[in-house]
This record gives C-alpha cells, structure tokens and sequence, in this order.
C-alpha cells in the first residue's frame, strides 16, 4: 500500500515537474549564439550573488541553495526561476565489514528509521526529492517500483522484533541471541562549517537510528581526514553524496565487490556474488535494452540488501532575469545550460553583453588536468564533444558527429564494440583550422598514451582508431559495452596542431600560452559557439561569440 | 576613593548575572528548533497569525478555523486513519469563497497513514500549482471561515493532526534553522565574556611575569625582552591566529591559549616600565640594602604596586580578545558546536540573513559585542583613573 | 644617522626571520608524521614525494630551515594542494589589490585622524573633539566585520551608490583615466570602511598626545613669545608630538593588515588576505604559509617605509628618541 501511493506522488511528481518546465521545444531548431560578449562573473558570496541578481548586475544565476534565497527570487517579478531534478544523490553508507551492519536486518530497519521526508521539509523547505532507490529518480534508468523500506519507525522495531533483536532496559538494541546491548557507533560527517547542510542531516539521522535503540553519535571531520578514514575503511557509519552522470554503470563502481580496495568507491565493503553479476551484465550490456534491464535487477537487488540510506535527491534552481528570450529549462535541466547561452537574445533586441555568474575561481583551466566544476562550466563553451545530450530527454543527439554506428562485431571468437563516427564538415576550431578526424584521433590517443587520469577509464579498452578520410572515425574497442559509445562520444575533443605543442599536460597552462600562429587568441582554442578572450583573476572570465560556430545559422 | 560606581561596572555586573543565570531559566536547549526559520519577534508589527493546531478524528470530521490573519507560513497534517471494509474517503479543505480542494484521497481498506506538509512539492502539485510558488495563500485567500474535512466514508477509527506554526517567535524571533534567537544570545554572553576573560587573565599573567622580571632585572635581559617584544607587535595577529587555528584547531580552549600567547606584549611593556621606575625608589633600594631577596621585593612590594594597572590592562585587554574571537567565528574558524555572537553573525551571514532584511540576527549580537567592549572598556579607563587621577584631568572629560 | 638605518634593517630582518620562522615550525609542531599532516591524503604517492622534495623534509631540521628560508626570499613557493599551479603565481594578481587597500587606508586614516586629533585638542569640547570620540568608541568595540556588511548592504544594495564586489567594472572601461576612476570607486567602500574604522582610535591617541604636548613649558614660552595660535600648533607642539606619532603609525600597522583580511572577505576583493583565508579553509597549507608571509613582508616594508620617510620629512628630530618609546 505504501509502495504504491510513493509510486503515483512520483508520477504525480514528474508530470507537474513537466508541465512547469518551458515548452517542448525542437533542439535542432536551435541556432545561436546571438549573444556577442559573455562575462562568467566571479561572485563567491551567496549573498552579493543574490543581491547582484537582483539588482540586474548578474543576468543567470545557477545551484541556488538556501530555501531562503529560492523563496525570495520566486517572488521577484523581474527574475524567472526554473528548477528541475539533478543527478545528486545523498546517502547514509554502513559498513558492512564488522557487526552489526553485517546483518541485512538491521541496515533496513535503519533505513526505515531516517525521516527523510521531513529532512528535505526542514533543511530544504522541500526543495529537494526524498529518495529511497540507488539511482535519482532523474535517470532514465530509475526504477520506481522496486521494494523500499520509506519511513516508519514502529515497522522498523516490528522488523526488528520479528528478527529476533530484543532491547535493553535503557532501550538499546540487543542482537538477536545474545545479551549485550550494542555499543555506541559514529557516524562520520563534514564538520558544520564546510557543510552546513550535510552537518545537519547527519545529526537528524543519528538521532533517528538513536530512536530505535541504535546508539550513533555524528563525528564531525575535517573533509580529507574524513576521506582518509573511509579510504581506510576505519569507520561505522559515513554520510556522503554523489553527482552521478545520465550512464548507471555507476552502480558498478560503487557496489561491486572488485571496488572494494582500498581508496575505492566501494566504501561499505559490499561483496555480493549475485549482485557482482548483475553489475557485469550491466558493465557489459551490449545494448540498451539488456542495460535497461540489468539496471533494474541492480536497483531491485541493492534496495533489498541496504547498503545504504538513500536520503535525498537536490533539485536544481537556477534564475534568469527576465528580459532574455530563449532560455531554455526542462524538467531534467536547470536554465542555467549550454541552449539557454545558444539560444539567448535580448527580448528588447538592445545588444549587451550577458552576465553569468560564476560561484568559485577556475583553477587551472587545463581540460587534460583539471576536476573542478568550475573549471569545466568555462571549458564547456570551449571545446565540444562528438556527441551531445539532448536537455529533454537525455537522449543522445548528433553534435560534431552528424551520425553514428554502434556495432558489435565477433573476430577469432572475441566479442567487441565498434564505433563509427561520421563527423560534420562544416566546423571549425577558434583559429580557422578545419575540424578533422585527425583531431579526434589525436586527442584520443593522446589521452590514452599520457593516461590522463579524468579519461582514461574511458579511453583504456580502445583497441584501435582508423581514420579512413577526413571525416570518418572508426574506433574499434577490446571489448563490448553498451557505454563505450557514451564514453568516446563524450570525450572532449582537442586540436591536433595545439596537442602537438603541449610538453607536460599536467603543468599546462593553454590560457596563458599564446596561440602559436593566431594573434589574439590563445592556446585554448575549440570548436565551441564561444572564444576565450581574458581570464581576469578574481574578476570575471570573458568570452566572445564564436562566429564561425556551425550552429550559427546566418544569425 | 567609594562612590556611586559608574554605569559601566553596573552593566557588567547585570551580564555577569544574565551570563551566569539567565542559561539555567531557559526551558529547552538553544540548539532545539521552536518555530519557523527566520520568524521575526513576536512584537514586531504585521498581522502574522498565532500558532494552531487541531484534531480531526472519526467523531470530529471537521475542523473549522476563523481566520483573521494573513495566511500562516505552513500547513502540516500528520495522522493515521483506520477503515473498516471497502471505503472511499478524501480530506477537503474549503476556503471562505467556496473553493474546495482534496488534499488527500483514499480507497481501500485498513490504515491511510497521511503526512502532508506545505512546503511538499507533491502537496504544491496536488493543488495544481508549480513546485516553486507558495501554496499557503491559495488555501487561506482571505479572512474568514476554512474549513477541513472529512468526506465520504467515515473511519473506524485514528486521528489526524493538524498544524498550523506561527509566524513570528518570542522576543528576539528565530533564525534559519528555526531556532529561539534569544536563547542563542544569551548562550553566546557566556563564551563572549569566557574567551575575552580567560584570554586576558592569560596574557596578563604572562605580561606581568615577563613585564616585572625583565624591568626588575634590566640589563641584557631587559633590552632582549623588549626587543622581542617589539617584533611581536609589528607581526599582525589576526592571520596568525588564523593560520595556527587552521593548524591546531578551532576547539574554545585552542583560541584561548592562543590569544593568550599573542596579547602579552602591552602588559609586560606597561609593567616593566613601572618596574623599572620602581627599582630606581628609594624604598626598593633600602629593602635591597637590608638583605632582601629579589623575588621577596617583586612579590610583595613591585607586586601591588603593578596591581591597579594590571586590573586597568585587564580590563582594556578584554574587547581586543573578544573581538579577536568574534573576527574568527566570522571568517569561520571557530568551533561550530559553540555557540557564541561571532558565531551567530557568521551563520546569519551565511544562510542570508542579511538580503533576507532579517535584523533580528544581526543586530542582537552585533550590538552585543559592542556593548560589552564599551564596558570593559569604561571601566579599564575608570580604573586606570583612580590608579592614577592626574589623568582624569588630561585625557578624559 | 647610519646606525640607526643599520638598527632598522637589523629589526626588519628580524621580524622577516621571525615570520619565516613561525611558518616553518607552525607547520611542524603538529603531532604524527610530517608527511601525512602537511600532504593532503587525496594525493598521490609522487604528489607527496614532490613536497617531501619541495619541503627538503628528507634532510636535518637545520638545513630544512636554510632552504626553507632561501625559497621564502625567492618566492618560491611550491606548488598549491588545491589548484596544483605554483602558488607565486596565484598570489601575483592579488598583492596589487592588498597593497592598494592597505596603502590608501593607511595613509587616509592616518593624515585624517592626525588632522582631527590636532583639531580635537586645539578645541576641546568642540563637534571635531566629539566626532573623535565617537568614532574611537565605534573602531574599539564594533566587529569591523558586522559595520562592513551594514555598509555594504546599505552603499551597495539598498543604495546602490557603490559595487558589490571586486575591483573592476565589467566590461572594463577604456582609456587609463577610467579605468583608474573605476578601479578608486571599486576600492572606495572597502578602503573607506576600513578608514572609518581606523581614524578615531588615530585621532584619540593624537589627541592626547597634543594635549599632553599643549600644557607644556615650551608651550607657554612660545605662546608668550607672540607666535600665532596655528604656529605654536603646528610648528611647536605637532612637532615635538612627531615621535609618537610614528610609534602609533607602527603599532597600527598590524592592526590594519588584520582589518584588511576580513575586508577582503566581506567585499570579495581578489587579495592576499582572502587567498589566506581559502588556503586554511582548504588546508593547502603551502599556500597559506605563503600567503601569511607576503602579509607579513608588507607590513615590514610599510614598516621600513614610514621610518624612511619621516628620517626624510623632518632630520631635525634626533632618530634616537624612538628608541626609548
């Protein structure tokens, strides 16, 4: 009965989330960028974020978090708020090496102990998604309707008594057949002052596992002695959360049991013979139907054995001052992507430059070396990938490849991926070199030879890259995988004649290095509808349209 | 020398009494949640309604609520009904214009466990508007009579709860966790006056030792001291104390020991000037000559003689430290679990208080920081004056 | 005369070695392997070598301490744990912005608060004397933080009379003269907040000191010799006053480096001090030795520089009577 009233509120949910979003709209009709400046503007205080949002000092504002901040701007006449479900995903981990958390038991009455609802009330004034399954509900891979254990804490003693767990007089647990209650346990958490939120959540579910006669007190961490300790596995309980990506082979790294080394993303120590299985078909999926299919077994089986608390799922709020035509949002996009820069123009057709904030400093703005967001919200005007994600439907959609093949192909009895890209003609990078499949051989092999950290997993089972004209590009893998298309069609895709010139890709530095024959431009060229003009440190990162961008259309 | 004492040993005194008194009168710990986040003082204007609750339940399946305010900050409706055979059954509310909306339905049997919440965006879906507008107004449209109910098949039996929490909070109102801010404030006078205290008797006590030693001995000691402490107080201290917080920690004690150990220099300089004047008089010179032993003349004759001022440097030492400790609770390196008025602006800084026009999280501590210092302040200047009346006459009017 | 330059430099690179020397050991004194508390966990085997090498940890604490000092003089940092780009470069672009801040906030707060405190004691009980003490009380007890944000909130939001952030206008105004005006508007909240903060205390000590001066025999002598009001202010006792004027002007010093980190913070200026307080947030410790030793290197530069021009402005004054202060 539960069960199914979650599913319809979820339904509910998503077609309300749908019908708020901006109309459906055609993404090949898209044509752009109008805009001719673009200044990413560092503003690192929330508050001089808001207060320059409102007074049309920034024109987009993204990853709006304070309830307080959203209900103010959804009030604001001049702004207009999109929000839509986010690939988060915020969880409470056990671990499953030592008792009690080895008891399969006890994990769900734990899980039926944590109020996650009325966190996401409290601490969000409901602006996040409860979630009880092991992907956000977001991805097409979701499954609604595998068995959850949602808040009920009489269920969870019931569950408990049933099992045989008896309590102490002072109302601890006591493990079935013995004597002794339990001991007191720690749940490890970033201390308040890194994360104020998370600090909270961890003492509410504490308190909570306190509430059925598990005795948790939260241990605030500093966030690397925190991540020493989980990479130690020297810990009973953490809290964590992920930004996961449209692909739920995620899964795979998080739950199966060759992840569990040290420093590896199998934290709780999960070894699961059946669930190693469905992982690998998953992994190996030759398509997306079996895929699919896998993905659903994994939830299935995951919410049945518990090794985490799935808490809650961030939505995405992002603001556009009103006065821009073209934004774009759906239920699965904030308005603060890469259509709304494209599809951008001034309603009252007064050319100015469009202001976007930017909430950290770029580090290093190296795409081979970097991992930080920030650097990537910068990078992501500049270089392109071969293939696309569509902001609707997270399907994939042609981008510098106008088609592809996706083939498995059977040699000497092995079994292996072939892509085939065929890439558009018509683009060209920043400097006016035409874009080939020379480039994209030559990124690809370049990231496999240097095993540049950030690709190489998905570079390392290539097998060989043929180019056999201009514009074709096979890529043959070792093996099968329904990802590899995601994971080479995803990649970035670098310069030939800009690749050949980097010494040591680490201590790269393309946007302070001169481009080598271009005056003007520097070595961060792309094929990307924007051109790195000027990072101002502290200021603002500055760009210019890319008039040359292939989706230009004649604007 | 007795006489009426000035307005600031009076202050102090009443925060001495709130600071040790006032923790014991509050009925629930600060750090529980009392009321909605950022509800403004009870006594601020505005027509924020008071707090409600009511019960529907099987024998009263309706609920009628007279409304005379502006629309309350949130809904909740929490409970558990029990149906006996096949029933279909719904929770209706009805505004003063006739509009109805079915905030939860039912069809089955046995238990409907319901838990709506305004703030819910299923619940903002249910009554068909967007997940980020409010749905308070659309149910409370005007003044008048609301009405909530049960319709259908009636049940067996359980009750609902429903909740309506009030707008506005005590006498200093709550902050963004919904926490009571006066109790905040009051707990936070406690570490103000222990940091600001502590840290001062701390570096008195090293000024005072190194102060007396060094003027009492002079020579090469003396000129070492003082060129020590010359270097000390050309090194700013604020990203001192922030790079060994950084360090050592951000636990109450750490940054007691380590104002301590950076505000010395004043008081040995102070001390040891006295010191100094005082081993050239007369009287030291004849206890010397009688056989005296150094430490018997530097503690009981250079000892009292220091003390009036040492209680005046006390007193002008406390502010320096308390806001040392507010400057470090601001930048964020104090300890979080700690609640203190530092604190209190770093967090209302943090969650927005200040675009969200939230004052009653700004000034209470700001102003209470101030407060504080001006007192200690007052009072080092008035016992530096009935130390030494001559100046009185120069730098006070 | 030469002594006493020998004397400064002498005491300037004692404060330098001081500084250097507290960031060498602060980073040592923590308990356990020095490794595994200066080299964050994240990072790999060869990243924590590279520190070992760039620390000279391998070799005797002594001779740590030599490199240590030789890599400080050449502003070689080493490599920052949060952005792996060398920290010298990083600090580059935020030492013009510090130095702008600290320096117009020094010189306004002190040529304003000695001309108000010269005033004050020339009319006591006069609105000058009052404003004086005012503005002391407020820079003694007020956390300049909670005055900075009301500022803030007011002059740039409310008001918007001024920028909510950083140190420039975007798009950035062409022509030097513009881009100058706009780069002293950008600085004037923060700078200016932080003279409103500064030039009571200033005016308070000046004050006093003029008024002490005032009642002295020379005073009188010179008021019975005929001298105008203005000249026995100014030629006789500002000048005797001189002195421990620049005592103050030294012992503020420090005070007004602090205020500039939390200035930094509140305004978001792209400075030292906001560098400092992100490396410690962030635990990059090499970064914020770094950035706590080019704090600490302005301060005795502006050190050196007020001793330098004073011995300039007025020789006549003996350079020893410091010494006694």
């Amino acid at each position: 009965m539960i069960l199914k009233r979650a599913v319809l509120l979820f339904f509910v949910l998503v077609s309300i989330l749908t019908a708020t979003a901006s109309p459906a709209f055609d993404i090949s009709a898209v044509r752009g960028p109008h805009i001719r400046d673009l200044y990413m503007v560092i503003y690192r205080d929330p508050d001089s974020q808001i207060m320059a949002l409102q007074k049309g000092e920034l024109d987009v504002l993204g990853d709006i978090t304070r309830p307080s901040d959203v209900e103010r701007l959804a009030s604001n006449p001049d702004i207009s708020l999109s929000i839509s479900r986010g690939f988060h995903l915020f969880f409470m981990g056990f671990n499953l090496r030592k008792a009690p958390w080895n008891d399969r038991i006890l994990r769900q009455a734990a899980a039926m102990a944590v109020p996650s609802r009325q966190i996401v009330r409290d601490i969000f004034s409901g602006y996040s998604e409860p979630v009880s399954t092991y992907l956000p509900p977001v991805s097409p891979y979701h499954a609604p309707d595998v068995k959850t254990w949602n808040h009920d804490p009489e269920g969870a003693r019931e569950l408990l008594k049933d099992a045989g767990w008896t309590w102490s007089i002072d109302g601890r647990l006591v493990p079935p057949g013995e004597t002794v209650p339990l001991g007191s346990f720690r749940l490890l958490s970033p201390t308040a002052q890194v994360a104020p939120t998370t600090a909270e959540i961890s003492e509410r579910i504490a308190a909570a596992l306190n509430g059925i006669g598990v005795p948790v007190t939260v241990e605030p961490l500093d966030f690397s002695t925190m991540i020493r300790r989980l990479d130690m596995h020297d810990f009973d309980l953490f809290v964590m959360a992920w930004s996961l990506t449209r692909d739920p082979d995620s899964l795979f790294a998080f739950f199966h049991s060759s992840m569990d080394v040290t420093g590896g993303y199998n934290i709780q120590g999960l070894h699961d013979p059946d669930l190693d299985r469905i992982l690998e078909e998953l992994r190996w999926a030759p398509d997306h139907e079996s895929a699919k299919i896998a993905a659903r077994e994994a939830q299935r089986m995951l919410s049945e054995i518990s090794p985490w608390i799935p808490v809650y799922s961030r939505y995405m709020v992002a603001a556009v001052r009103k006065g821009w035509d073209g934004v774009i949002s759906t239920e699965r996009t904030s308005s603060d992507n890469m259509w709304t820069l494209l599809g951008m123009k001034p309603s009252d057709g007064r050319e100015r430059p469009v202001m976007w904030c930017l909430s950290e400093e770029p580090r290093s703005l190296n795409p081979l070396g970097t991992s930080s967001a920030y650097d990537w919200q910068v990078l992501g005007l500049i270089y392109d990938g071969l293939i696309a994600v569509d902001p609707e439907s997270l399907e994939d959609i042609p981008w510098l490849a106008s088609s592809w093949k996706i083939e498995t192909l059977e040699e000497e009895g092995v079994a292996h991926t072939r892509l085939t890209f065929r890439l558009r003609r018509d683009v060209k990078w920043h400097d006016g070199t035409p874009f080939s499949s020379r480039d994209v051989r030559a990124t690809l092999e370049f990231l496999r030879e240097n095993e540049i950290p950030r690709y190489f997993d998905n570079v390392r089972d290539i097998d060989s890259i043929d180019t056999p004209d201009d514009s074709t590009v096979i890529v043959t893998m070792k093996n099968v995988s329904f990802w590899h298309f995601h994971n080479i069609g995803g990649s970035l895709v670098l310069p030939a004649h800009i690749l050949e010139g980097i010494g040591n890709w680490e201590t790269w530095q393309p946007a302070r290095e001169p481009h080598p024959s271009v005056k003007g431009l520097t070595s961060l060229v792309g094929t990307g509808p924007f051109i790195f003009k000027e990072y101002r440190p502290g200021e603002y990162v500055h760009f210019v349209r890319n008039d040359g961008f292939w989706l230009s259309g004649g604007d | 020398m007795i006489k009426i004492p000035r307005w600031s040993f009076i202050t102090f005194f009443l925060i001495l009494v709130i600071a040790v008194f006032a923790p014991m009168g509050l009925s629930r710990s600060p750090q529980e949640t009392v009321a909605k986040p950022f509800a403004p003082p009870a006594w601020t204007g505005g027509d924020a309604p008071p707090p409600f609750s009511a019960v529907l339940s099987p024998s009263q399946g309706i609920v009628v609520l007279d409304w005379e305010w502006e629309a309350p900050e949130n809904i909740s409706i929490k409970g558990e009904l029990v149906f006996e055979g096949y029933s279909v059954s719904k929770l209706v509310w009805t505004t003063p214009d006739g509009r109805t909306f079915t905030l939860a339905s039912f069809q089955g049997s046995g238990k409907w466990p319901l838990d709506l919440d305004g703030r819910d965006i299923t619940f903002k879906t249910a009554l068909g508007i967007p997940p980020l507008a409010n749905a308070l107004p659309l149910l409370f449209p005007s003044r008048g009579e609301h009405r909530v109910s049960i319709e259908g098949d009636i049940p067996s039996g359980g009750s609902l709860n429903l909740t309506l929490p009030g707008g506005k909070w005590g006498l200093m109102g709550t902050d963004q966790r919904g926490r009571d801010v006066l109790a905040l404030f009051i707990m936070g006078i406690r570490v103000s006056l222990l940091v600001g205290i502590s840290a001062t008797l701390l570096a008195s006590f090293f000024g005072l030792s190194i102060g007396l030693t060094s003027g009492y001995l002079g020579g090469v000691v003396d000129s070492l001291v003082m060129r020590t402490v010359d270097v000390l107080l050309s090194i700013p201290v604020l990203p001192i104390l922030m790079v060994i917080v950084g360090i050592w920690g951000k636990g109450l004690w750490q940054l007691v020991i380590i104002l301590g150990l950076f505000s010395w220099m004043g008081t040995a300089r102070t001390v040891r000037s006295l010191a100094l004047s005082l081993r050239e008089s007369c009287y030291v010179e004849n206890l010397r000559s009688i056989g005296a032993s150094p430490w018997y003349i530097l503690y009981r004759h250079l000892l009292p003689e220091a003390m009036p001022v040492l209680l005046a440097t006390i007193s002008l030492g406390v502010p320096g430290a308390i806001l040392a400790e507010a400057g470090l609770s601001f930048l964020g390196l104090s300890d979080p679990r700690v609640i203190s008025w530092g604190r209190m602006l770093h967090e209302a800084h943090g969650f927005g208080a200040f675009t969200a026009g939230a004052w009653w999280l700004i000034i209470p501590p700001g102003i209470g920081i101030s407060i504080i210092c001006l007192v200690f302040l007052d009072m080092g200047r008035s016992i530096e004056e009935m130390a030494d009346p001559r100046l009185k006459g120069s730098l006070r009017q | 005369m030469r002594s006493y330059w020998i004397r400064r430099a002498i005491g300037a690179a004692a404060v330098l070695l001081l500084v250097i020397a507290a960031n060498f050991f602060l980073f040592r004194i923590m308990p356990g392997d020095v490794v595994s508390s200066i080299v964050d966990p994240r990072f790999s085997p060869e990243a924590k070598e590279r520190m070992r090498e760039v620390f000279g940890l391998d070799q005797p604490l002594l001779r740590q301490f030599v490199i240590y000092v030789r890599r400080m003089l050449t502003f070689d940092f080493g490599i920052s744990f949060l952005s792996q780009r060398p920290i010298w470069d990083e600090l580059r672009s935020r030492v013009p912005n510090t130095i702008a801040l600290l320096g117009s906030a020094l010189l306004i707060s002190s040529a304003l608060g000695t001309w108000l405190g010269v005033q004050a004691a020339r009319k006591r009980g006069g609105i000058t004397e009052k404003v004086v003490l005012i503005s002391g009380s407020i820079s003694f007890s007020f956390p300049s933080f909670f005055v900075q944000l009301v500022l803030l909130l007011f002059l740039a939001y409310t008001l918007p009379v001024f920028p909510l952030r950083g140190s420039v206008s975007i798009p950035v105004p062409q022509g030097a003269i513009d881009r100058m005006l706009d780069y002293i508007w950008h600085l004037l909240l923060p700078a200016g907040s932080l003279v409103l903060l500064g030039f009571g205390s200033w005016a308070i000590y000046v004050r006093n000191l003029m008024v002490k001066t005032l009642g002295e025999d020379f005073i009188l002598l010179a008021r019975a010799k005929g001298f105008s009001e203005s000249r026995v202010l100014w030629n006789h006792a500002f000048r005797s006053a001189l002195p421990p004027i620049l005592t103050i002007f030294l012992l503020a010093l420090p005070g007004i480096v602090s205020g500039a980190v939390i200035t930094e913070t509140v305004f978001s200026l792209h400075g030292v001090g906001k560098y400092l307080l992100d490396s410690i947030m962030g635990h990059d410790y090499p970064a914020a030795g770094a950035a706590f030793y080019i704090l600490g290197l302005l301060t005795i530069i502006s050190n050196l520089a007020a001793d330098a021009a004073y011995a300039i402005a007025d020789p006549r004054i003996k350079v020893g009577r410091r010494a006694g202060m």
